[in-house]
């Protein structure tokens, strides 16, 4: 099974599909081939709300990537289901960005990712 | 055999530098060994182990056995140790087993490395030190490598427990009066102020400019040997008492939290395993790339308590005069990060204190000691608790 492919292509439903382990009962990010909390192999594909907090953030001021013009913002944000990814935090004032700070799912196309989901203040 | 039996009986550390006038890891690491072997009163000979952290250079296959050919050595055992920056403090734990396994008498750990200054902050050194998930799931929204997976660690501990820039800053201020003792240290002319931290560039918030390690050039090394009776040693010996070790994720996005770290359970195994607490730790030597490093692994080793740490280095006096001297060589903040030596670096400076030979910047209490390795962001951790025979 192509997770990797099948990940990046459900992101166009404007949903985030995450791997869900039945036997475990949790969420598996990033994709993979096998559950990492139980090492079963049968994984299924559920979407998730889209909803989370901003657990931790930096604003990038010094860029390696000419992509990325600082500033930005590079952040982990911990999904209501308890599912933590990196991101960047779109749509927000540099001053006004908080941990805690409630976000909501928002999909930008960008180099290479037709559906890329970034977040944004809830 | 057994615990207390290995000792560290030679050491070397090169002078880091920033330009290898065109030297590769192999020529470093060769004087680095020869003057560790010379440093235990040992010959070539005698060494029949070899312990070995990766190359900067790309070819990594059969790295152990590339460097036994460059130096002529037929050891009886040899690995690479790879657990990032923790890998040369990890050598020394993996040492202490195989001269206590009675595998190797004197088993030599070389560490060090080349900086590539053309490469410096560009993508691919970026993506060089990413894994696959990384590259796939990270990249896409611009991570700057180790500097804002630390950055996300310092912001979530400033949110937790209120910890101030200001007190991260003290952590570089003193660690550069101890480098100010140090002749071999890069960076040994200028004092530091926290406001000169301060006012450095933000190159990730929260964290400055004179926050981040600097990478160079360089090698060091250790000599484990096993402790026999009567042995004459150039050097007063360095028991490695114990040992301990955790590991919980690769990429700080899966940690299972930014403000506590596996130095938690790896100083706590090494304490288990010697019998002694912080309390009778007098030196400690701990991995510095960055000062929020160096804070939250002083909580999680158990000097104070869990969000503690910006007090409690605001108040403690970290230098080789103080009550905590902590990397007293100036650690890798002040030292420059010789690749893979970085983390040897810390060793070896405990091994110079606990000898008494560490000269202007000599602590007065020198029997025990804890040196940490750590590597990634947070990831690997290694620690080592070294004792004065």
């Amino acid at each position: 099974m192509d997770y990797k492919h099948t990940f990046w292509h459900k992101l166009r439903t404007g949903h985030l599909w995450l791997q869900y382990c039945p036997a475990c009962a949790r969420y598996v990010f990033y994709p993979r081939e096998r559950c990492p909390h139980c090492w079963e192999a049968q994984l299924d594909w559920q979407p998730l709300s889209g909803m989370g907090r901003i657990y931790s953030y930096t604003v990038v001021r010094v860029s390696a990537l000419p992509e990325f013009q600082p500033p930005y913002i590079y952040a982990l944000v911990e999904l209501d289901e308890g599912v933590r990814l990196a991101t960047n935090i779109e749509d927000c004032p540099l001053e006004s960005i908080q941990v805690g700070m409630p976000v909501r799912i928002k999909m930008i196309n960008r180099e290479g990712h037709e559906a890329l989901p970034v977040f944004v203040p809830a | 055999m057994g615990r207390g039996e290995a000792i560290i009986s030679g050491i070397s550390e090169l002078a880091p530098v920033m330009d290898a006038g065109g030297r590769r890891t192999l020529d470093f690491l060769a004087e680095a060994a020869a003057l560790a072997v010379k440093d235990a009163g040992l010959g070539k000979d005698d060494i029949d182990g070899l312990l070995v952290t990766p190359p900067s250079e790309d070819t990594y296959i059969l790295w152990p056995s590339q460097v036994a050919e460059y130096l002529q050595l037929t050891p009886v055992f040899m690995n690479m140790v790879e657990l990032g920056g923790a890998s040369a403090v990890a050598a020394g734990a993996r040492a202490k087993l195989t001269v206590e396994a009675g595998i190797c008498r004197h088993c030599l750990c070389l560490s060090g490395g080349v900086w590539d200054a053309q490469g410096f902050n560009t993508r691919a050194n970026k993506t060089a030190v990413m894994s696959q998930a990384e590259i796939d799931y990270e990249l896409p929204y611009g991570p700057m490598g180790f500097n804002s997976g630390y950055a996300l660690i310092a912001r979530r501990h400033m949110h937790q427990y209120g910890t101030t820039p200001e007190q991260l800053a003290k952590i570089a201020v003193d660690q550069r009066i101890n480098a100010l003792a140090n002749p071999q240290a890069l960076f040994n002319t200028q004092p530091l102020t926290i406001q000169a931290v301060l006012d450095s560039k933000v190159i990730v918030d929260p964290l400055h400019l004179l926050e981040i390690v600097r990478p160079c050039s360089g090698a060091a090394a250790v000599v484990v040997s096993r402790s026999d009776r009567g042995h004459d040693w150039p050097h007063h010996p360095v028991d490695i008492l114990g040992f301990g070790e955790a590991y919980t994720h690769n990429s700080i996005s899966y940690a299972p939290q930014l403000s506590q770290s596996p130095v938690k359970m790896a100083a706590q195994r090494a304490f288990q395993m010697t019998g002694r607490t912080p309390g009778d730790i007098d030196l400690v030597s701990l991995y510095d790339c960055y000062t929020i490093t160096v804070l939250i692994t002083l909580e999680d080793a158990g000097f104070c308590p869990k969000g503690a740490g910006g007090r409690f280095v605001a108040d403690t006096d970290l230098t080789y005069k103080g009550d905590l001297p902590c990397n007293t060589h100036g650690g890798q903040l002040s030292c420059g990060q010789a690749s893979f030596a970085g983390g040897m670096s810390h060793v070896i400076e405990v091994v110079r204190q606990l000898r008494g030979e560490a000269g202007p910047r000599q602590v007065r209490k020198n029997r025990l000691a804890l040196v940490n390795g750590n590597g990634g962001v947070m990831s690997t951790q290694s620690c080592l608790i070294l004792e004065r025979k």
